[in-house]
C-alpha cells in the first residue's frame, strides 16, 4: 500500500513550516519511532517520527521546502516494489508522531 | 553576488527577516549596537536575534537587566555620543518606564542643540495581544504619534519588517520600530537586495471603491479578512497598510479617501486618541468631511483568559460589521 505524509498538525500559530532535514533517502526503510524528517516553525523543532513501519519512497517537499500544515512532504509503501501512483491525491496517510521543541 | 541573485526574492519568517536586517545593518556600520533582555545568547524572546551575538560579539550585542529606564537611556545616551542603538523591549507595555529618556532626550536633542547633537536610536518594542493579560498586551503605540522629532513604525509582513528596519537603522534621530506577536508566526519573501521601506510611505494591500479601511501590524489582516468577507456582499474595501504612524503618509490615505468616500480606521489599542482618530482628522483636515468608523479594543484592558482577549480584540466581523454600517448610514444621507 502506498501512503503520503503530510505536515503534522495541529500546532499552535503555525501555519506554515520549513523542512530542516530528512533523515534518510529514498529507498530506506523506517521501523516504528524512528525520526523521519525535522521541521521548522517560527520558534520551534518539529521531529516527525514513523507510527508505522514503511519504506520512503519520494520526497516532496525537500530540505529547505515550505509546506502548510497538512501540504505533502513524502511518499511511503509498504513494500519496496509497488508502483507509485502519478498523483498524490487520495492516498491514505502515514500514521506518524510528532513532538515539539 | 550576481545581479541575479540579488534581486531574487528569499521566503523568511517574520523573526529571520529582523535579524537578517541587523546583520546586515551591523555589517555595514561598525558603530551600530544593540542593548535588551534576553538578545544575546538566547537569541531574543522571539529568536529575532538568533545568531547576532555569536557573529558580532558581547561588546555590540548586550544582554541588559530588566530595567527598561535605564535600557532605555543606556542606548540613547550611546546614541548621543556616537553610537547607534537598538534597544529591545520585548513587551511595549513597558516602554512606558523608558519614555522619560525617549521622549524627553531623544525625541527632543537635535531640537535642543539646534542639530549639534542627533539621538540615532531605534528602539524596538512587540505589540498586541497573545495570552498574556493585562500588562504585556498593550498597543499603546497612538501615545508616540504625537511626539515631535519621533518616528514610528509599525510593519505587517516580513518584507515591510526588514525594509524599516533598515530605513530605522539609518535615521539621524530616535525611531519607534513595532513589531507584533501574533505577526511572528508569518513568512514572507523578502527581497535579497537592499529591499529598504522608506519611512512616510503607506501601502494600499487591497484596491477597492467603496470604502478606505486603514489598519497597521497585524490588523492587516484582520483589515484584509473583512475585506475578503465583504467582497462576497458586492462591497469593494481599499485597504491600506499605514506601515508608519509617524509621519502618516497623508498623500496616499488622502487620494484613497478622496476616491471611496468613507473611511474606515482599525487598530488593536483603544480608540480614543488613537491612531485612527489621528488618520480621520487629517484626512477631514485634507479632504473634508467624510464619514468615518473608528474600529479597535473594546474599553477594557485585555484579560488573561482568552475569550476574554478574543471579546476585547477587533476581528474581523467587527470591521465588516463597521463598514455595513457605515455604507448603510451613507446611503440613508445620500437617498
Amino acid at each position: 500500500m502506498i501512503y503520503i505524509l503530510t505536515v503534522p498538525g495541529p500546532i499552535e500559530d503555525v501555519e506554515e513550516v520549513r523542512v530542516l532535514e530528512w533523515h534518510g533517502e529514498p529507498g530506506r526503510r523506517f521501523e516504528i519511532g524512528e525520526l523521519l524528517v525535522e521541521l521548522e516553525t517560527h520558534k520551534a523543532l518539529v521531529e516527525v517520527r514513523t507510527g508505522q513501519p514503511g519504506m520512503l519512497r519520494r520526497i516532496l517537499s525537500k530540505a529547505g521546502d515550505w509546506q502548510a500544515l497538512g501540504g505533502a512532504l513524502a511518499v511511503f509503501s509498504d513494500g519496496p516494489d509497488e508502483a507509485l501512483p502519478d498523483s498524490a491525491d487520495g492516498l491514505a496517510s502515514i500514521a506518524v508522531d510528532f513532538e515539539i521543541s | 553576488m550576481s545581479d541575479e541573485a540579488a534581486s531574487a526574492p528569499v521566503k523568511l519568517f517574520f523573526r529571520e527577516a529582523i535579524a537578517r536586517a541587523l546583520a546586515e545593518e551591523m555589517a555595514r556600520d561598525e558603530h551600530i549596537r544593540l542593548f535588551g533582555q534576553d538578545i544575546g545568547a538566547f537569541g531574543g524572546a522571539y529568536k529575532e536575534f538568533l545568531g547576532l551575538f555569536e557573529r558580532f560579539g558581547p561588546a555590540r550585542v548586550r544582554d541588559m537587566p530588566v530595567a527598561e529606564a535605564s535600557m532605555v537611556g543606556v542606548a540613547v545616551g550611546a546614541a548621543a555620543m556616537g553610537c547607534r542603538s537598538l534597544v529591545s523591549i520585548t513587551y511595549m507595555d513597558f516602554l512606558m518606564l523608558g519614555l522619560d529618556p525617549l521622549v524627553n532626550y531623544a525625541a527632543k536633542a537635535r531640537f535642543k542643540t539646534a542639530g549639534q547633537i542627533t539621538v540615532p536610536v531605534v528602539v524596538k518594542a512587540t505589540l498586541g495581544a497573545k495570552g498574556q493579560g493585562v500588562a504585556h498586551s498593550q498597543c499603546l503605540e497612538s501615545w508616540l504619534m504625537g511626539v515631535p522629532g519621533l518616528r514610528v513604525v509599525a510593519p505587517s509582513t516580513p518584507a515591510d519588517a526588514y525594509g524599516l528596519l533598515k530605513s530605522a537603522l539609518r535615521e539621524p534621530g530616535p525611531v519607534v520600530f513595532l513589531d507584533h506577536k501574533r505577526l511572528f508566526p508569518i513568512a514572507g519573501d523578502v527581497p535579497s537586495g537592499e529591499g529598504l521601506v522608506p519611512i512616510g510611505s503607506a501601502a494600499v494591500r487591497r484596491s477597492g471603491a467603496d470604502v478606505t479601511v486603514t489598519a497597521h501590524a497585524a490588523m492587516v489582516r484582520v483589515a484584509l479578512d473583512a475585506a475578503e468577507q465583504l467582497a462576497a456582499e458586492g462591497v469593494s474595501c481599499e485597504v491600506i497598510d499605514l506601515r508608519t504612524l509617524a509621519p502618516l503618509d497623508v498623500p496616499t490615505l488622502a487620494a484613497s479617501a478622496a476616491r471611496t468616500c468613507a473611511l474606515v480606521t482599525v487598530e488593536e489599542g483603544q480608540v480614543a486618541c488613537g491612531v485612527g482618530a489621528e488618520v480621520a482628522a487629517r484626512l477631514a483636515e485634507t479632504i473634508g468631511p467624510l464619514p468615518v468608523a473608528r474600529v479597535g479594543a473594546l474599553p477594557a484592558p485585555v484579560s488573561s483568559s482568552a475569550s476574554l482577549e478574543r471579546a476585547v480584540l477587533p476581528d474581523a466581523a467587527r470591521v465588516a460589521g463597521a463598514v455595513r454600517r457605515l455604507l448603510r448610514q451613507r446611503g440613508l444621507e445620500r437617498a
